[in-house]
């Protein structure tokens, strides 16, 4: 249950307090900031090795290669918006046509990496002005080969490393005390590389794209260590985002990493067969995640066709890409609509693998009739809904800050002298279910808990999965799982949860993964203090009372006999190859039981809204009528309704209560 | 219990496993599917559609290859 403020607790238990519900809008999608890409400029220059950084002051400035002459031509724009000129540049060099270019910026600082015309000497150029001029060139390093891609990374103290690719090798340069040490190969492998990103923040992190030796093409991440995920100048091992097996005619390329707001990637993916593509898509990580933690969500298409990719770079307004042809810009959105004066009427459904909530807002002066400006802008489908249940206190108006939600629709209403405006939002859980597998995944067994397994499905879907109070099972669990083109995450999730005793509750933006416990104390009691408006106690049968788990060449039974001697054998018949073990066999019974108990009794309480109740909660039920005296039940589904439309004004809770 | 629909694109005769594309995915192929031992192994000839029957949607080790056809 959410912690609640004394004077809310006070609120929610006075039989005369006033309900107040707190609905507010957000550009945000999984809490994280949705950026809407404006494209400034559209050119004429040719697809090629390119880089972008915004130093400290807003400046945006670009590099590019021009693979005709094999010049290297540069553009600062001081104040960049929709009315800058894009397309003047300015020559700076003549270089290597064939090798990449490197930006990176901080502060006043802006350091240029390219390669001389023999392919091999690496030279910086340095502005300690944000870019507006750069000191003569030095050599940072000469190659052992043909030098490929280029990456850059700097600190705001100065230190930097230097990434660049001879074949299938990754090489590094660090400056540190401001002088720049030998190049070292990377300890990782790969059988070619085709594009490099860095940035720093904390560590300095890394994206490779190229082929692995299987000949599988893939995205991956990597952390060259500052002492924090990794230590200091040593490299982590390379983290798979996006794969292709090879003769599958897709490859990845040219990769661009920045972190604002959180970690954002871009990448190229290309497709050489019938209907060929080369299309950069996008990525984050969420909200709360870091770099290692490798949670992006489903790389997403971007509307431009790219070999060499878009840069991303950003100031403290706004995101921006760029690209030798184009810029795009997308300012960071942080205001919020609060719509809570406008509401009628709430209901929220929660209940396990689903959530939903209906909004009915006043609009008797069409105050909702255009969408398209001003802050109503906001009200835009796949839009965050926070909804936060609260009552006016003592101390003012008071929530609890609830659920997430994101706008599906809406529609509009009217007749009889009343007009509403009605938005319709799903939760976490619709998220899960819209992600579809564009691939075959597949982990052999051994390869992933169950929990890693299902923290990857909620970060494809833009989720955070933590976890709470977890099983063993769910943390040591690794069972042989794919997940086939076309299916959806929520299938996948209900498939792993079916192997474990824990459920998965969604808070916020996050999923928090739970063992609920036989012997869990209650957190909450319905009683005189917090009246039961209405109850309804059921008891039910088990679904089933006898369980056969059938395993690599082992069975196990298990059997509740009190059931049985009621109502007979109910048998549920279990059959997973990856159970191996007679501990594991047993712990699949045990799972199946838990949860056929939790789920047997069917009762159900309706009370003044409790701000806090969250799915899977404890709570005691006195209710002298039935008989009950604090008797423990868990929470399996929760209704809210608020209504102030109609001649009786409504603010209560529904709670699904089933066994402990 | 689902039937799934693929194109062969490799055959390991000794272990007697195939990797197919399950249509719809593009890029990433399964790899270590049983193959039925009724089929000859002359049959399996990459780039032939086939079925498979997976009797644990969710695990790719209880499945088998069941037939190839052009």
């Amino acid at each position: 249950m959410r912690q609640l403020t004394d004077s809310l607790l006070a609120a929610q238990k006075n039989a005369s307090a006033v309900p107040y519900v707190q609905v507010r809008i957000r550009s945000r999608i999984g809490n994280v900031a949705r950026l809407a890409w404006e494209r400034l400029y559209s050119g004429g220059e040719s697809d090629y090795f390119h880089a972008a950084t915004m130093p400290g002051e807003g400046s945006l400035v670009r590099a590019r290669i021009d693979p005709s002459a094999g010049r290297l031509y540069l553009q600062r724009v001081a104040d960049p918006g929709p009315v800058s000129d894009f397309a003047a540049w300015s020559s700076f060099a003549t270089v290597s046509a064939i090798a990449g270019i490197a930006l990176a910026g901080s502060a006043a600082a802006v350091l240029l990496f390219y390669v001389d015309t023999d392919n091999v000497t690496i030279k910086l150029a340095e502005s300690g002005d944000y870019g507006e001029s750069f000191a003569a060139p030095v050599t940072v390093a000469t190659a052992s080969g043909a030098v490929g891609w280029l990456a850059a990374g700097l600190k705001s103290d100065g230190t930097a490393i230097l990434l660049y690719s001879v074949g299938a090798t990754v090489y590094r340069v660090k400056r540190s005390g401001g002088a720049w040490g030998s190049p070292a190969a990377w300890s990782n492998s790969l059988a070619s590389v085709a594009g490099l990103a860095c940035c720093y923040s904390i560590d300095f992190n890394v994206v490779v794209a190229g082929t692995a030796a299987s000949g599988a093409g893939g995205v991956w991440t990597a952390i060259y260590g500052d002492g924090f995920n990794q230590p200091i100048d040593t490299w982590s091992g390379l983290a798979e985002l996006s794969r292709a097996d090879a003769s599958s005619g897709v490859e990845f390329r040219a990769p661009s990493l920045d972190r604002a707001d959180t970690y954002r990637m871009l990448f190229v993916e290309k497709f050489s067969g019938s209907q060929s593509y080369s299309r950069p898509f996008w990525t984050h990580v969420s909200t709360l995640g870091d770099f290692l933690t490798h949670t992006w969500r489903e790389p997403v298409p971007f509307d431009f066709s790219s070999t060499y990719g878009v840069a991303m770079a950003h100031s403290s307004t706004a995101a921006w890409l760029s690209a030798p042809s184009g810029v795009w810009r997308a300012p960071f959105d942080t205001s919020v609509l609060d719509l809570s004066d406008d509401v009628l009427e709430v209901r929220e459904e929660a209940a396990p693998f689903d959530g939903r909530v209906r909004i009915v807002l006043r609009n008797d002066n069409g105050r909702y009739r255009d969408l398209t400006s001003g802050s109503l802008s906001l009200i835009r489908r796949g839009s965050q809904v926070d909804v936060s249940p609260g009552y006016i206190t003592s101390d003012g108006p008071a929530v609890s800050v609830g659920p997430r939600y994101w706008i599906d629709g809406w529609e509009y209403a009217g007749g009889a002298g009343k007009a509403t405006f009605t938005l319709h939002a799903v939760g976490g859980w619709s998220l899960l279910e819209r992600w579809r597998a564009r691939r075959e995944y597949a982990w052999a067994a051994g390869a992933a808990t169950v929990f890693q397994l299902l923290s990857f499905l909620f970060a494809r879907a833009g989720l955070e999965l933590g976890c709470h109070s977890s099983s063993s099972t769910i943390t040591s669990f690794r069972p042989s799982f794919a997940i086939h083109p076309g299916e959806d995450g929520r299938t996948a999730v209900r498939r792993l949860l079916e192997t474990v005793p824990d459920v998965v509750a969604i808070t916020g933006e996050s999923g928090l993964a739970m063992n609920p416990l036989p012997d869990q104390e209650a957190g909450y009691a319905y009683d005189a203090d917090h009246p039961i408006f209405s109850g309804r106690y059921g008891t039910g049968a088990l679904d089933f009372n006898r369980v056969q788990v059938f395993g690599q060449g082992r069975m196990l039974d298990a059997f509740d006999w009190e059931s049985i001697d009621d109502v007979y054998d109910r048998l549920r018949q279990v059959h997973d190859l990856n159970l191996t073990t007679a501990a594991q066999l047993q712990e699949r019974v045990d799972a199946l039981m838990r949860k056929a108990a939790m789920a047997s009794l069917g009762s159900e309480i309706t009370v003044p809204v409790n701000c806090g109740q969250e799915l899977y909660d404890v709570v005691t039920v006195t209710d002298a009528a039935a008989g009950l005296s604090e008797a423990c039940r868990r929470v399996l589904g929760i209704s809210l309704h608020y209504s102030r439309a109609g001649a009786s004004p409504v603010y209560q809770m529904r709670l699904r209560l089933g066994a402990v | 219990m689902r039937v799934r629909k693929g194109e062969l694109k490799a055959f390991d005769s000794g272990a007697y496993t195939a990797t197919v594309q399950v249509a719809g995915s593009l890029s990433v192929w399964l790899s270590g599917v049983p193959v039925a031992r009724n089929i000859p192994a002359g049959e399996m000839v990459p780039g032939r559609k086939c079925a498979l029957i997976f009797f644990d949607d969710a695990n790719p080790d209880d499945a088998v290859l069941v037939a190839v056809y052009t």
